[in-house]
């Protein structure tokens, strides 16, 4: 029992204050928050609103892209040699998992800050960037789903006269459902968290809310970043539960 | 959503005996059924040419930025970055910022994954699923609310403050050394129960029931029969922790002060702060040599436990 505590101290506390914070009136000095107010929430600014919609647009458009990106990968490097192009593929697609964001970041803006890739000075070069960190974990999702029980039903498919393509749409495509879903879920919440790579290539004006908050908790005004850190969490979570409910529960290796 | 990597399905079929009479390895069935021609070929080609802008061509253009001087090749960025002062000894503080966490992290993920498994008490499954949930929170944003526990006026340091009736609230540790393992620990120990669990999963636990009927305590149990069955996932998820703890920038953005300097940390700071991006980029492929590395053992050793019957 002591460790369950030891476990929910540690980790369900954080949580928990992220969500009580925000609605604190006033919570420095004391133990719990003196009284509540939602005036953080009222308080939220236009570049905070602005950040909160640069963020959604470019979670969506990162979870799409890497999902179908990611799909792409997986039903390409199926039955891949161990060593040869699709190997070689996969590590590079693998790549950016073993990467520090910044490093990552700090590469794409060399490689397209200046004339004639420039990407520096629209939104472009953030989706980018976050796509190629969040296209293993889309790609992972996928190919783990790519299951031999699939191969059986492909070539029953295929044994019936079926061609590959409506093999692929009538098949595949369906029992991939669940782990798109999951995939766009998971890249949508990794793109609204990311912190590293964004920081370092984002061109001005076009700040995600990591960004903001961070930038509000090294000026001190930490009420108004859990406000804000709140509606993210807030989204992720809806966005989770819309896009991955229903998830099939497999046993899992 | 498991973490689990690609299975190598074809090299683990073709290692299966022949003993299996009558049963035709999948890996035939996929080759004879997937059209060998030039089709499978263009289409790998077209995804390499995607691939390549979005993660090749940048670290290119990374290592040879950080090789480039006024005339040609030169290693000077590299000897500006080291020889900077203020990120002198940084490596340093990397590794030991990076063996304290990750070191906690993963012994207190063993001992809950452990916990949980052995030990399930009520609730547990509750947490585990949280536990899973847990990882898709931003990193930057645990470390922010440590701030409204663990800061200097933060709960803990109030009850403390009251307790033994301080003048001040006592705890100042959090913009420091103390806190940013704390954060990382805080973060990175479920990185390490979920591996751990999936690989005690896999145990028979008849075996562990079979020791204890032949009187083994439960120390030689756990270590003559849970560990070396038990040890790819452990191993596995103690690596991946030392790894993202390795690459971690937004918890030390958040906690860290201008003595606390990681390699992400100087890296970002040379880029934005200095406007340098040379010596950013000598700083980032040092950054990437050790990274890389660390994910490529990760990776021969989940691949091993894959192998060996998950």
């Amino acid at each position: 029992m002591a460790a369950a505590a030891l476990c929910v101290f540690l980790f369900v506390l954080p949580v928990v204050v992220v969500a009580l914070s925000s609605v604190a009136q006033h919570w420095s000095g004391t133990v719990l928050p003196t009284g509540l107010s939602l005036r953080w929430f009222e308080r939220l600014g236009g570049d905070d609103w602005d950040a909160l919609t640069t963020s959604l647009e470019v979670g969506f458009a990162v979870a799409l892209g890497g999902t179908a990106l990611g799909l792409w990968l997986a039903l390409s490097l199926e039955g891949r040699d161990r060593r040869g192009l699709g190997a070689a593929i996969d590590t590079l697609a693998m790549m950016p998992n073993g990467l520090p964001s910044v490093v990552l970041g700090l590469a794409v803006l060399i490689a397209y800050h200046k004339k004639p890739l420039d990407l520096s000075g629209s939104a472009a070069i953030v989706m980018m960037v976050q796509l190629a960190l969040v296209l293993p974990f889309c790609y992972r999702c996928c190919a783990a789903a790519l299951r031999p029980e699939l191969q059986i039903l492909r070539e029953a498919a295929a044994s019936l006269g079926a061609s590959p393509a409506r093999v692929l749409l009538r098949v595949v495509l369906p029992q991939l459902v669940p782990a798109l879903r999951a995939s766009v879920a998971l890249g949508f919440a990794l793109s609204l968290g990311e912190l590293g790579a964004t920081l370092t290539v984002y061109p001005p004006g076009f700040a995600t809310v990591p960004i903001v908050v961070v930038g509000e908790v090294e000026r001190g005004y930490y009420l108004p970043a859990s406000a804000l850190s709140l509606l993210l969490l807030g989204l992720s979570l809806l966005a989770l539960c819309l896009i991955a409910a229903r998830v099939p529960r497999r046993a899992k290796p | 959503m498991s973490c689990s990597p690609v299975p190598e399905r074809a090299a683990a079929l073709r290692g299966s005996n022949p003993g299996n009479a009558g049963a035709v390895p999948r890996s035939t069935i996929a080759q004879t059924a997937r059209p060998r021609n030039w089709a499978v070929a263009a289409n790998l080609s077209v995804l390499l040419m995607v691939l390549v802008p979005l993660i090749l061509y940048p670290l290119i253009r990374l290592l040879m930025l950080s090789c480039s001087g006024p005339n040609g090749f030169s290693l000077h960025a590299y000897q500006a970055f080291f020889a900077n002062p203020e990120t002198r000894g940084v490596i340093g503080t990397t590794l030991a910022i990076l063996g304290a966490s990750a070191g906690i992290a993963s012994v207190l993920g063993v001992a809950i994954a452990a916990l949980l498994f052995f030990k399930p008490f009520p609730g547990a499954p509750l947490l585990t699923r949280f536990l899973e949930l847990f990882v898709a929170f931003p990193s930057f944003l645990v470390a922010f609310t440590l701030i409204f526990l663990y800061g200097s006026q933060g709960s803990f340091s109030i009850i403390l403050q009251r307790l033994f009736h301080l003048e001040q609230p006592p705890l100042d540790f959090l913009f420091g050394t103390g806190g940013v393992i704390l954060a990382e620990v805080i973060f990175y120990t479920p990185f390490v129960v979920r591996p751990t669990l999936a690989s005690f999963a896999t145990l028979d636990l008849r075996l562990l029931e079979a020791a204890r009927s032949l009187g083994a305590g439960w120390m030689m149990v756990a270590r003559r029969v849970v560990l070396p069955i038990a040890w790819p996932g452990i191993a596995a998820g103690t690596l991946l922790c030392f790894l993202l703890t390795l690459n971690e920038f937004g918890i030390l953005l958040v906690l860290g002060n201008a003595h606390l300097v990681t390699l992400p940390v100087a890296i970002y700071a040379s880029a934005t702060v200095d406007l340098d991006l040379p010596t950013a980029a000598a700083g980032a492929v040092v950054m990437l040599v050790m990274s890389l590395s660390l994910y490529a053992l990760y990776r021969r050793v989940s691949r091993q436990g894959t192998r060996h019957g998950r």
